[in-house]
């Protein structure tokens, strides 16, 4: 077995001993650690909550539907993601090309409503960064979590282009596989995020 | 193409050019040579570092000294202590990471070969945009640790405090880049039959040690990244007025800080761990014991992060958790120390340098720890920080540590990378003299640090009983600056005249002895099985059970070397670096500047990732 | 593993996989409970602590299906499990440590 691990990997400078692709385990690290850095965001905020002396309060500018919408449209964005890597799987690029494009406009649809959510807190109630401590603490941590998903938009369209021009196929299961580990997390930590900050009093 | 076939082992190459020879450094994917640099740039900012340590103390030699004015003192220790701790003993660290992981664990690479070229080139801007600093009259002047809100836009309202957090905040995303490489490296790409229980103590330390780097920068990344927003765009996160609390800073940079001392620490308890037994003739005493004991360390490290913060008020259930915590990782440091002292005992000890070095380590860091386990009381912390004795403490972990271990390794391990064996005498001159002045200038530190005298100031009063012990302190400084010049002297001459080294002059116990000194591009002719921590002292001497040593290989062929495939150099991780510094240091200078840096950064970014995707027929990577 | 010896067609490091139709039904799984987490929030008279503790629990559930089924880490090698719950865990403590440093409780009541 060892052996043939040694002489696998000979083949694929990507698979180690393991048998393990090195991309997939250095996504999951990285994602480890992008843990602690949205905890310590995630801390922040919550460290703050209830302590700013002035300025709109959360559950005065929070507009739950919309908020809840956008959730939704991440976990969809999830489903289509495996969806596409499911038909890349079976070699159907086309199809997992339209899949990716989905997740990719599900994910634009987020950014878009976390704009119109950003400038109605601004225009209308008067919440900037340097308002209050809710204001500063809100907006970064959103707003680094907008950042992400963007950088995922960005990532999947690259994809998509890919696809498109004939250079992606099934033997790049394992890089569309890492750009969903990483939409998928994307996700959760909206998940987190939106119990938290959006859902707990 | 010319330049890739080059790369093939046994291929023919051409002599290069001055510029050939400079680019080839520049592209280098080459773990070896990434190394090499991280190990010479890592020595040069210790040397400045150094010097900086030196007019510190030229200042502070005699009372009411006018050498520095206050400013001066406050730029100094700050750029000291970044310099030491980012610049110096991590990147060293990281040039044994780099040299040394793959040959230990019998791998012919990284996991990542670009990604981790990328980690230097960041570093190298990180560290000179740190003193870029110094050419724009801005140096930082916050202390190391930075801690708000004396680093807020009110209180520090020129660039200095910017060089310093978009400095650091580019050296983190060096040194996390490189951990996601080693991590992968050292769990993927192990010798066939390397379990992890079978890989030799400093890797195990090295893989604690980027677990500690992946989870621990995050969190000053989140301190930085609020700094900025305050100085910037007017965030509150550290703002008293607006109810926000400096405290916060302080709890995010040492959630960060803690385990970072343990990232300063381990790779040093690593080489250590190597040295003894190879000096020993022994096996490490109760290794299972210290690779769970390190475990314990970098994950109980997480917990202890607050002990910096006695003083400021936490309250009493604060206080004697975090005290509770500090006291038990005392632990697993002293089962370590213990089981390096049982490795000598009964050992046929050869005292040659690189022992000297890992002995100096066991002895002064056990006095560093000693103090540090007396801080670890809140009510005994409170009349010792702030003040010299905290200073002596961490000089001793740091410089008693993790310098003489870094040198141990230097010492050990330069025959591997030169193909040259540093002079004995000179080393042991260099140790002598490091050693002597190392303790005369910090062992008074202590009895300062208890007779009152504080941290970070830049003069005092002569009436207060402290100028002997300072003036004494000085002089050691010098001794250990001119034990420095041994050592130079050393590299200089083993440089020109030096021993040429056999590839195994210590008769080893690990795989990096089995191959040539310097060794070749690929490391290994032929990948390694692994039966044994020990696995090449049970190639040449038996398993220690009887049984004979096992038959030697038919030697390596030609055509094995030739079906050995490299990765070819590239341009793309210097590039990339270069546009992310541009885009950084944009926000000292203009929007623009940052927008275009950025578009530039995920251009180049796109350009890295495509290198090897749909790769040329033939193209191998 | 049994499919090591393909090539790269397969990812390096699946063991069992998913369906399409477990994808879907988790999905429904997600929506369903997304939409009990919201319809939680304007229960009359909820009191505080029910409220939280079952919004904490409802979003640890979707938590768990999306990084168990949608990132595969159910099928996985444990080593990815270890490099990724292992800093979960270390990030949850920490956020938990610095809520108590910061007497910022979950449970005191506020106005809604």
């Amino acid at each position: 077995m060892a052996d043939h691990s040694a002489t696998h990997a000979a083949h694929d400078p990507n698979i180690g001993n393991t048998g393990l692709d090195h991309r997939k385990m250095g996504m999951w690290a990285f994602l480890g650690s992008d843990c602690m850095f949205f905890g310590s965001l995630i801390g922040t905020y919550l460290a703050y909550k209830g302590k700013s002396l002035s300025g709109p309060t959360p559950y005065e500018v929070f507009d739950i539907p919309l908020t809840s919408y956008s959730a939704a449209l991440l976990l969809a964005s999830s489903l289509t993601m495996v969806l596409a890597l499911a038909a890349l799987q079976d070699n159907r690029v086309k199809v997992a090309a339209g899949w990716l494009l989905a997740t990719a406009a599900m994910g634009l649809h987020f950014v878009l409503n976390q704009v119109y959510e950003f400038w109605t807190f601004v225009n209308h109630y008067n919440l900037t960064l340097s308002t209050s401590l809710f204001g500063s603490t809100f907006f970064v941590l959103t707003g680094f979590h907008g950042a992400h998903v963007t950088g995922g938009v960005i990532w999947l369209l690259l994809l998509v282009s890919l696809a498109w021009r004939g250079q992606l196929d099934r033997r790049d299961y394992t890089k569309v596989e890492i750009a969903g580990l990483y939409w998928h997390f994307v996700d959760i930590v909206w998940i987190a995020i939106f119990t938290i900050i959006y859902l707990i009093p | 193409m010319a330049t890739h076939a080059a790369f093939m082992p046994g291929a023919k190459v051409e002599t290069l050019t001055f510029w050939g020879v400079i680019a080839s450094w520049l592209t280098t994917v080459d773990h070896k040579r990434v190394g090499i640099l991280y190990g010479s740039s890592a020595f040069i900012f210790f040397l400045i570092g150094g010097i900086e340590a030196l007019i510190m103390r030229l200042q502070l030699a005699r009372p009411d000294n006018d050498l520095v004015s206050a400013q001066t003192f406050n730029e100094l220790f700050t750029m000291h202590g970044t310099t030491m701790v980012f610049l110096a003993i991590m990147p060293m660290s990281a040039a044994f990471f780099n040299y040394m992981i793959p040959l230990m664990i019998g791998a012919r690479d990284v996991a990542f070969p670009r990604l981790n070229a990328l980690s230097y080139w960041i570093f190298l801007s990180g560290g000179l945009l740190l003193h870029a600093s110094f050419a724009f009259k801005a140096v930082p002047d916050g202390g190391w640790f930075g801690y708000a809100n004396l680093t807020s836009a009110q209180f520090s309202p020129s660039h200095s405090i910017d060089f310093w957090m978009l400095g650091l905040q580019i050296l983190g995303i060096s040194s996390m880049l490189a951990g996601f490489n080693f991590l992968v490296t050292i769990i993927n790409m192990r010798a066939p039959g390397m379990t992890l229980m079978r890989m030799p103590v400093f890797i195990w330390m090295s893989f604690v040690t980027q677990f500690l780097i992946v989870l621990a920068f995050p969190a000053i990344t989140v301190a930085l990244i609020l700094l900025m927003f305050d100085r910037f765009f007017g965030t509150l996160f550290y703002a008293p007025a607006a109810g926000g609390d400096p405290l916060l800073w302080q709890h995010l940079f040492w959630i960060f800080g803690h385990p970072e001392v343990y990232i300063l620490i381990l790779p040093a308890m690593g080489i250590v761990s190597e040295v003894l037994p190879t000096f020993a003739r022994k096996p490490l005493f109760g290794a299972p014991v210290v690779i769970y004991s390190g475990i314990m360390i970098g994950f109980f490290g997480f917990g202890v992060w607050s002990h910096h913060m006695f003083s400021v008020g936490m309250g009493p259930v604060a206080d004697a958790a975090f005290s509770i915590t500090t006291m038990l990782i005392a632990v697993p440091t002293g089962v370590k120390i213990l089981n390096w002292l049982c490795t000598l005992w009964g050992g046929s000890i050869r005292f040659q340098t690189p022992l000297y070095f890992s002995l100096g380590f066991i002895a002064m860091f056990t006095m560093g720890g000693l103090s540090g386990v007396m801080h670890a009381s809140p009510p005994v912390d409170l009349q010792q920080t702030d003040t010299y004795f905290v200073v002596a403490h961490f000089h001793y972990v740091l410089f008693g540590g993790s310098i003489f271990g870094l040198f141990s390794g230097a010492y050990y391990w330069w025959p591997k990378i030169t193909g040259k064996l540093l002079d004995e005498r000179l080393g042991k001159v260099h140790f002598w003299l490091m050693m002597l002045g190392f303790n005369v200038t910090f062992f008074p530190q202590h009895y300062l640090g208890l007779i009152g005298m504080p941290r970070r100031i830049y003069t005092y009063a002569g009436d207060l009983g402290w100028n002997f012990w300072n003036l004494v302190s000085t002089i050691g400084a010098f001794m250990i600056a001119l034990s420095f010049l041994v050592f130079i002297g050393n590299v200089i001459k083993t440089t020109r005249a030096g021993k040429v080294a056999s590839p195994d002059p210590w008769d080893g116990r690990t795989l990096e002895w089995s191959i040539p000194s310097p060794p070749p591009i690929y490391n290994f002719a032929r990948v390694p099985q692994v039966h044994d921590r020990d696995e090449l002292w049970r190639q040449k001497h038996g398993d220690g059970h009887g049984g004979a040593p096992p038959p030697k290989p038919a030697p390596v062929t030609a055509a094995e070397i030739a079906a050995i495939h490299m990765p070819p150099p590239s341009f793309w991780p210097i590039l990339l670096a270069l546009a992310m510094v541009v885009m950084m240091s944009g926000l000292l200078i203009s929007m623009y500047q940052v927008i275009v840096g950025g578009l530039l950064t995920l251009f180049l970014m796109y350009k890295f990732a495509m290198e090897l995707h749909r790769p040329a027929a033939g193209h191998r990577h | 593993m049994a499919d090591h010896g393909t090539t790269t067609a397969t990812h390096g490091g699946g063991g069992g996989h998913a369906t399409v139709r477990t994808y879907i039904q988790v999905a429904i799984a997600l929506a369903i409970i997304t939409g009990v987490e919201v319809a939680t929030l304007y229960i009359p008279g909820i009191p505080n602590p029910v409220l939280v503790i079952s919004l904490l629990l409802m979003s640890a559930v979707k938590f768990y299906l999306v990084v168990g089924f949608f990132m595969h880490l159910k099928y996985d090698h444990q080593i990815m499990r270890a490099l990724f719950v292992g800093p979960l865990l270390i990030a949850v403590i920490i956020i938990l440590a610095v809520m108590a440093l910061f007497s910022a409780f979950l449970l005191l009541p506020r106005p809604h």
